[in-house]
């Protein structure tokens, strides 16, 4: 099953280096798309919760997906790590190219797309284990390092997120003994850790207070630039001021994608302005 | 700080030791969970169909022999080998369900009262403590039936019961300390918590504005209870009792200890009896014949099949009332 | 009876009433109380050193103990223990995680059905099996009984346990790329750790001090015995027997043995309440921003 797979997802691959490009100084048409969606749609059962999906998802930008409640965001950003597949009676339509391979086939492996496409959800889910145990879960996962190596990587990945200086002297205390806020950003390290390709964040802030949701926004501008980011969020300020293209969607379509700029200065579509003007939603 | 490539690989390129052993040893863990969860419930599956099968094959010889008319025939002689099921379908239903009636009155009446008029404390506090006691061990009961409850029937208990009510054939005749009435009492006293715990629940879960619309009508406390929460509960109460006799119908040492184990039919409670379970506990180790062996294995499989309807149809009624 | 006002009589009637709801309450506690503190009264002068640590003395003869029975206690419940365990928290596992399965369905009905069997019949199938075919009795067909007894109950504690862990956290779990193995393992087992912990200890509670399944398959023994494939001393079951024999020292030794059975299961059921408090599930965030 896994060996018409191409080199990349296949698990005795061996992968080839190519070089970095200068994401400094090229402009944002220029980037390479790492995720492209083709006419993607989703069930729940017989219930069609998503209606022929076309977007691109640039890498090393962030995309913001923006729209009232129920119409699908959440649902998208799950076809794309395939989360769903958890649950029976949900499935996809359609096809997510991701670095040119559709990730909606049959035969891929789940388990090594999950790890290269990270996932942070609206509720923090701290591991009932210690802070260190809980970011070293995945890098356990799939990389066997020597003990310093992996104190490192922990280390970094609790920087990135902001969390580093709270934490440092708690390494050992349970995941679970953190406020709501440091959880969160506890799960961004878990999920950056991994040094994922894709991120894919679940309205990350909304569960958490004013002061918290304020930090995890300028961690996700600090974290952009880094990685190919999809965001959902009900928070228009965040999505103008932090990504770089925002879909909107409503009852399970795309109505609009472009750039965040365009979007919110010049939108085409009548209900993309009524959305954002706050006519509706 | 990210100088990985694009596009790669996990982890940095030129770490590739160590990966495909993860791997390996990753996938066979995996099969041996996937393995282990199936072939338990397999073996859960096993064991219980086992348990019917084994009951089915071990009674067919008594089940050739006697046919139906096993179940009332009053016949018990080994030596004979003439079996018969009625004394003990007789004693175990007798027992059983004046145990019933009895728990069924004084525990609603508890349950309201812990869930409804208790003061806080004492209500958690009574109700942790039947719960509690709801754990001893049967042998305990049939201990303590036997020297203190066999005693006080048959000196004090029995002698009254007789004064009063000696006109009804239940309760003529003489009084023998281990007797159909002792049995039933504590079989009483065993299925209390669990009607008790079960009504209290049910009531405890009923949301608080039907008790205020009653009392805003001008109900009493009690008229509130009994004419609107008891009512509304009545299926759950009535599945909490039928699995409480089920109990009560399988309930094995601390019967035997006290009903007196002779098999006989008899209208006076103060007679000795012999429930399903005390006989197939009592001669078990003494059946010399193949088909005594084998009308003591399909006694055991009556009870199964009795006790699993009954027990059924309180579950469902109070999974139907629940939903 | 004077005329009361309507309202007054009914308000008397509800009094009434409500205490007689009291007095069931109450009386019923009391009543277990006092069937314990009999216990405990007559079981303590027979408790002493000796009894706990010697064997059974030939009728009698004065003195002896129940050290076998509780050594074969121990050693039964343990074996059945450690047969039970691992199946209930599968097939629990199972449950939860897989519900919406037909076999799941399926399975779920046969442990509640299962959970009804009275004990005797679930003796009658540990003979069967484990007596008959061998010829001889055996605390190993005692221990299959109760590990029969115990099974429903882990596989339904174990359910509600791993049912109440937010499914987010398997998620986040499976969106790290881990294989179902180490999500359970390693998350959703350590998650639901309290109400499994205390599932098990209610299920030594129950099996400990039945007695029914035991009389055609441990059968007992006067003397010391390690080896499971024999028949074994069991404490209920010498309790059984000296309490329904005639001889008076007899008795005595019964209520010293119920009064070591009660308190087991009281420890027991104490422990699995506790454990349930103490660690407090799955867990929210505990300390401030």
């Amino acid at each position: 099953m896994i060996s018409s797979l191409p080199k990349s997802y296949r698990t005795e691959a061996d992968p080839l280096p190519t070089p970095a490009p200068d994401r400094t100084t090229a402009p944002t048409a220029e980037l390479p798309i790492k995720a492209q969606l083709r006419s993607v749609g989703f069930y729940y059962e017989k219930f069609q919760a998503l209606k022929n999906i076309n977007l691109a998802l640039h890498d090393r930008r962030v995309t913001a997906f923006i729209g009232p409640s129920g119409c699908g965001k959440s649902t998208l950003l799950r076809v794309l790590n395939r989360i769903y597949q958890l649950y029976p009676g949900q499935h996809a339509t359609g096809e997510v190219l991701v670095d040119g391979e559709n990730i909606l086939a049959a035969g891929i492996d789940l388990n090594r797309l999950r790890a290269r496409i990270g996932m942070v959800f609206q509720k923090p889910t701290p591991f009932p284990m210690s802070i260190y145990d809980n970011i070293a879960f995945g890098i356990r996962l799939y990389e066997r390092l020597p003990k310093s190596e992996l104190a490192d990587r922990v280390e970094s990945a609790l920087q990135r997120a902001a969390l580093w200086t709270e934490v440092k002297d708690k390494l050992k205390q349970s995941g679970l003994s953190l406020s709501g806020g440091q959880q969160q950003r506890l799960c961004i390290a878990r999920a950056i850790a991994v040094q994922p390709e894709i991120l894919l964040l679940d309205e990350p802030a909304s569960a958490l207070d004013p002061i918290s949701t304020q930090r995890i926004e300028e961690l996700i501008a600090e974290l952009k630039g880094d990685y190919c980011i999809a965001i959902v969020t009900h928070n228009m300020q965040q999505a103008a001021r932090s990504s770089d293209y925002t879909a909107f969607m409503y009852l399970g379509e795309l109505v609009e994608f472009d750039e965040t700029e365009r979007i919110f200065t010049h939108p085409k579509e009548r209900r993309t302005e009524d959305y954002i003007t706050g006519r509706f939603g | 700080m990210v100088d990985q490539a694009v596009g790669n690989g996990k982890g940095s390129p030129d770490r590739g030791y160590g990966r495909r052993s993860v791997r390996r040893g990753d996938r066979i863990l995996s099969a041996l969970f996937a393995g282990g969860l199936q072939g338990f419930c397999y073996l859960f599956l096993a064991v219980v169909v086992g348990l019917a099968l084994e009951l089915l094959w071990g009674s067919r010889l008594s089940l050739r022999t006697f046919g139906l008319g096993f179940l009332w025939s009053t016949q018990w002689n080994p030596v004979t080998n003439q079996f018969g099921a009625a004394p003990f379908i007789y004693g175990t239903i007798v027992s059983s369900t004046i145990a019933l009636v009895l728990a069924a009155g004084i525990g609603v009446m508890a349950g309201v009262f812990l869930a409804e008029f208790a003061p806080r404390r004492l209500g958690v506090a009574l109700g942790m403590l039947i719960e509690l006691l709801a754990a001893v061990p049967s042998i305990v009961y049939g201990l303590w039936g036997l020297f203190v409850l066999a005693p006080i029937v048959s000196g004090w208990i029995g002698p009254a019961l007789q004064a009063a009510f000696g006109f009804l054939p239940f309760f003529q005749g003489t009084i023998y300390g281990v007797n159909m009435l002792t049995a039933a009492l504590i079989l009483t006293l065993m299925i209390l918590p669990t009607i008790t715990a079960i009504t209290r629940d049910l009531i405890a879960a009923m949301p608080m504005r039907f008790r205020e619309a009653a009392l805003a009508l001008g109900a009493t406390p009690w008229e509130m209870a009994s004419k609107v929460v008891l009512p509304s509960v009545r299926r759950g109460i009535f599945g909490a009792c039928m699995l409480a006799y089920g109990r009560a119908l399988g309930e094995t040492i601390a019967t035997t200890m006290v009903i007196g184990n002779r098999p006989v039919i008899s209208a006076s409670l103060f007679a000795p009896g012999y429930t399903v379970a005390s006989v197939i506990a009592n001669e078990f180790t003494e059946a010399t014949t193949n088909l005594y062996l084998s009308a003591l294995i399909e006694l055991g499989l009556i009870l199964l099949v009795v006790s699993l309807i009954v027990i059924g149809i309180g579950r469902l009624m109070l999974r139907l009332f629940l939903r | 009876m004077i005329a009361l006002s309507i309202p007054a009589r009914r308000q008397l009637n509800s009094m009434l009433w409500t205490g007689a709801s009291a007095f069931c309450a109450i009386g019923v506690a009391v009543v277990l109380l006092l069937i314990m503190g009999y216990v405990v009264r007559e079981g303590l002068s027979a408790l002493s050193l000796s009894f706990l640590t010697q064997l059974p003395r030939p009728v009698g003869v004065p003195g002896g103990g129940v050290a076998n029975g509780i050594v074969g206690t121990l050693i039964v419940v343990g074996i059945a223990a450690l047969m039970a365990f691992p199946v209930g928290i599968f097939v629990g596992i199972y449950l939860a995680v897989y519900s919406h399965r037909r076999m799941a369905k399926c399975l779920s009905y046969l442990a509640d059905v299962l959970a009804g069997v009275p004990s005797i019949a679930i003796g009658i199938f540990a003979y069967t099996l484990l007596v008959a075919p061998f010829r001889h009795f055996s605390a190993l067909s005692a221990s299959f009984a109760f590990a029969v007894l115990m099974v429903p109950l882990v596989i339904r504690t174990t359910e509600g346990a791993v049912a109440l862990v937010p499914r987010e956290l398997r998620e986040a779990a499976t969106a790290l790329g881990a294989m179902e193995y180490r999500v359970t393992g390693k998350v959703l087992l350590v998650a639901a750790r309290p109400g499994i912990v205390t599932g098990l200890l209610l299920a030594l509670a129950r099996v400990t001090g039945e007695t029914a399944p035991l009389l055609f398959t441990a059968f007992g023994s006067q003397f010391w015995e390690l080896d499971p494939s024999k028949p074994m001393a069991e404490l209920s079951l010498q309790i059984f027997t000296y309490a329904i024999s005639p001889y008076r020292d007899w008795h005595e030794q019964a209520w010293g043995g119920a009064l070591i059975l009660i308190i087991a299961v009281f420890v027991l059921s104490v422990l699995a309440r506790l454990s349930f408090l103490w660690r407090g599930g799955t867990g929210i965030s505990g300390g401030t921003d």
